[in-house]
């Protein structure tokens, strides 16, 4: 087990730079997810960790020790692929003990280690097919196996489960969050989906464009975003996000008033300076912070186009007056059968022109 | 439905006609010529005649021994050379690689009679660059016309130079479907390179092989224009004569067509008994 480092790391092709400096600290046995939209370098940095990548700038340690020169081999890790990357033409036992078989590992090492992988995994019955005639989450299984007989430090995971079906996202998910368990090593996991990131990381980074937005906990990233990428990335169905502008100030804090409503005003407690009044400012409100009419800060009417209905919850596409879009949570039997509904806004999030969280 | 079938069995009829015509009737009536005395005049039915000939004319077995021999040496030469040709191309190492890639396919476009013109001037005992080559590197000369051994390895030089790049551009396509990640895989597994060549590629490369193969003895079973045109009709003295140069010479210069019919179906029994033996030998294990 190792944590993992990185310091400053960057990533160049040419002159273009996809990964600008990421400094991120992984503690020994930590699940951390590296997640955020395409292209934004999440999967590059991973493959600079395995070392399948080289490094342009900064550093990589595992376990204290720099990395940056050294063969993906000797690295300590082993790698999941999105695309399983199975040998096709050997069967899952021959794919599990291929590598340690070319490396010489005493046989009845190799045979340990593949058996208990197979048990971990439950697939001791798959031992002698190929790869062509399992399904996606069983080869997906023997992918994560082959990981495991490597007895790594640290595991990397490249969505490895984007090429599955919604239901079999969802087990492998938690099959996922056993095997940390059991296994207590340090893992790296990258996806491009929120949900995946939410329910199996202990901490979430979340990048975008090459750039490290923010590091935290799930529910801290949640609950405390620091900018209104992160506010928007993570949550489904996304944060609204309304333009408003600085009304001016009392006691409690700044008067926000939102656009096209001259009613409607928002007092924001700020620890921070305050923006000048007139200054353009964003309100972001998560789809379940709207209460019914004088239930919280502010109210607002909006147009009700389309409602959702999930069961327990349901979810309303609307527009306010201004002609923004925003998606409203409520209790199935709350939903309104009026075309017109006034919602009160009990919590919200304060983002300057820029996008940076004022607090 | 059927109306619709009838309407595309009109349109394809002239080909039908054609293909009937200019290949299946040739095929069938070759096969019954096998079966005629064609020395004489006029034809008679003698199904022993050309047959029972085959199984006693030493020019046959020494046609064949010439062949099969070109096919043992040739095509496994061939083949694993250009698998050579078609790592290095598939190299990321490799700079010009279409030029490269350009290069090696050209001898196929270049014309047979043009290329065996070039070959018998290279080869030749006083003029020639490779006698030259090997005089200045203290080897003596080699009269790769006159002494049978010389004689098939020019053959076979000249065939695999022929046909190497060709088989290595249908290896590098099959190497450039394996996808990249698997020998990622194997590089974090701690596998050499030189392994994931042995161990993974090969095996993953294993149908184009046979179909490389095949083609290949299919092409040498056939052989004939360069035992015809670049060692003189298969000189010295049948020395490199092929089943193709046999069956060229029965027919075509003794007018003999009973004959080379029966050399001709021998000339494909065996394209396919190999080609079986081949398939059933590097089948898929179930």
């Amino acid at each position: 087990m190792a944590n993992v480092t990185l310091t400053n790391v960057a990533k160049r092709f040419g002159a273009f730079e996809v990964v600008h400096g990421a400094n991120i600290d992984i503690r020994d046995g930590e699940f951390v997810v590296f997640v955020g939209p395409s292209g934004c370098g999440k999967s590059t940095l991973l493959r600079m960790i395995a070392g399948l990548e080289d490094i342009s700038g900064g550093e990589i340690a595992i376990g204290g020790k720099v990395v940056n020169d050294v063969e993906p081999a000797d690295r300590g890790i082993a790698m999941v692929f999105q695309s399983y990357a199975l040998y096709p033409h050997m069967s899952v036992e021959q794919n599990l003990s291929f590598g340690l078989r070319m490396t010489g590992n005493p046989k009845a090492d190799t045979d340990r280690r593949v058996k208990r992988a197979a048990e971990i995994l439950r697939i001791s019955e798959l031992m002698e097919r190929r790869p062509k005639k399992l399904s996606g989450g069983q080869r997906q299984r023997v992918a994560i196996g082959r990981a495991i007989v490597r007895e790594p430090q640290v595991f990397l995971f490249d969505e490895p489960l984007s090429n599955l079906d919604a239901e079999l996202r969802v087990q492998m998910r938690v099959e996922i969050s056993r095997l940390h368990k059991e296994l207590g090593t340090t893992m790296i996991y990258v996806t491009h989906d929120q949900t995946e990131a939410m329910t199996l990381a202990d901490r979430i980074v979340v990048l975008r464009a090459g750039h490290v937005e923010q590091i935290g906990r799930p529910l801290d990233l949640y609950d405390n975003p620091d900018n209104i990428f992160v506010a928007g990335f993570v949550g489904s169905p996304r944060m609204n996000f309304i333009k408003a502008h600085i009304a001016g100030r009392d006691a409690k804090g700044v008067l926000v008033e939102l656009a096209g409503e001259e009613k409607t005003r928002i007092v924001q407690p700020l620890a921070g300076p305050a923006p000048e009044t007139g200054s353009t400012v964003i309100v972001g409100v998560r789809p379940e912070h709207f209460g019914g009419a004088g239930e919280g800060d502010a109210d607002l009417t909006v147009a009700i186009d389309v409602v959702e209905h999930l069961g327990g919850t349901s979810f309303l596409y609307a527009r306010t007056a201004h002609g923004e879009d925003v998606v409203i949570q409520r209790d199935a039997a709350r939903v309104p059968q009026t075309s017109e509904v006034t919602v009160s806004i009990r919590k919200s999030y304060l983002f300057d022109e820029k996008g940076l969280r004022l607090r | 439905m059927r109306n619709r079938n009838a309407t595309a069995y009109r349109f394809l009829t002239p080909y039908l006609l054609i293909f009937a015509i200019f290949w299946v009737w040739p095929i069938i009536s070759s096969f019954m010529i096998s079966f005629q005395a064609t020395r004489t005049v006029p034809w008679r039915f003698a199904p022993g005649f050309n047959w029972g000939r085959l199984i006693g004319d030493p020019a046959f077995f020494n046609a064949l021994k010439n062949t099969l021999l070109i096919l043992v040496i040739q095509v496994p030469a061939m083949i694993a050379l250009a698998m050579l040709m078609a790592v290095l191309l598939n190299s990321p190492l490799l700079k010009a690689r279409g030029l490269y890639r350009f290069a090696f396919f050209a001898p196929v476009v270049v014309g047979e009679v043009a290329y065996s013109a070039v070959f018998r001037l290279m080869f030749s005992l006083d003029f020639g660059i490779v006698n030259k080559l090997l005089n200045s590197i203290g080897l003596p000369k080699i009269d790769w016309f006159s002494n049978v051994t010389p004689a098939m390895a020019l053959i076979m030089i000249a065939v695999t130079w022929r046909w190497a790049g060709y088989n290595a551009i249908i290896l590098l396509a099959g190497m450039q479907s394996i996808p990249e990640d698997v020998y990622e895989a194997a590089t974090l597994d701690r596998v050499s390179k030189l392994k994931q060549f042995f161990y993974i590629t090969l095996p993953l490369l294993k149908p184009v092989i046979v179909f490389c193969a095949v083609l290949s003895i299919i092409g040498t079973m056939q052989l004939f224009t360069e035992p015809f045109l670049i060692t003189e009709r298969g000189g010295p003295g049948g020395g490199t004569e092929t089943l193709g140069l046999l069956l060229y010479r029965q027919g075509f210069r003794s007018l003999n067509f009973g004959y080379a019919s029966a050399v001709a179906y021998t000339m494909a029994g065996l394209a396919i008994a190999i080609t079986l033996v081949q398939l059933w030998l590097t089948r898929e294990p179930k």
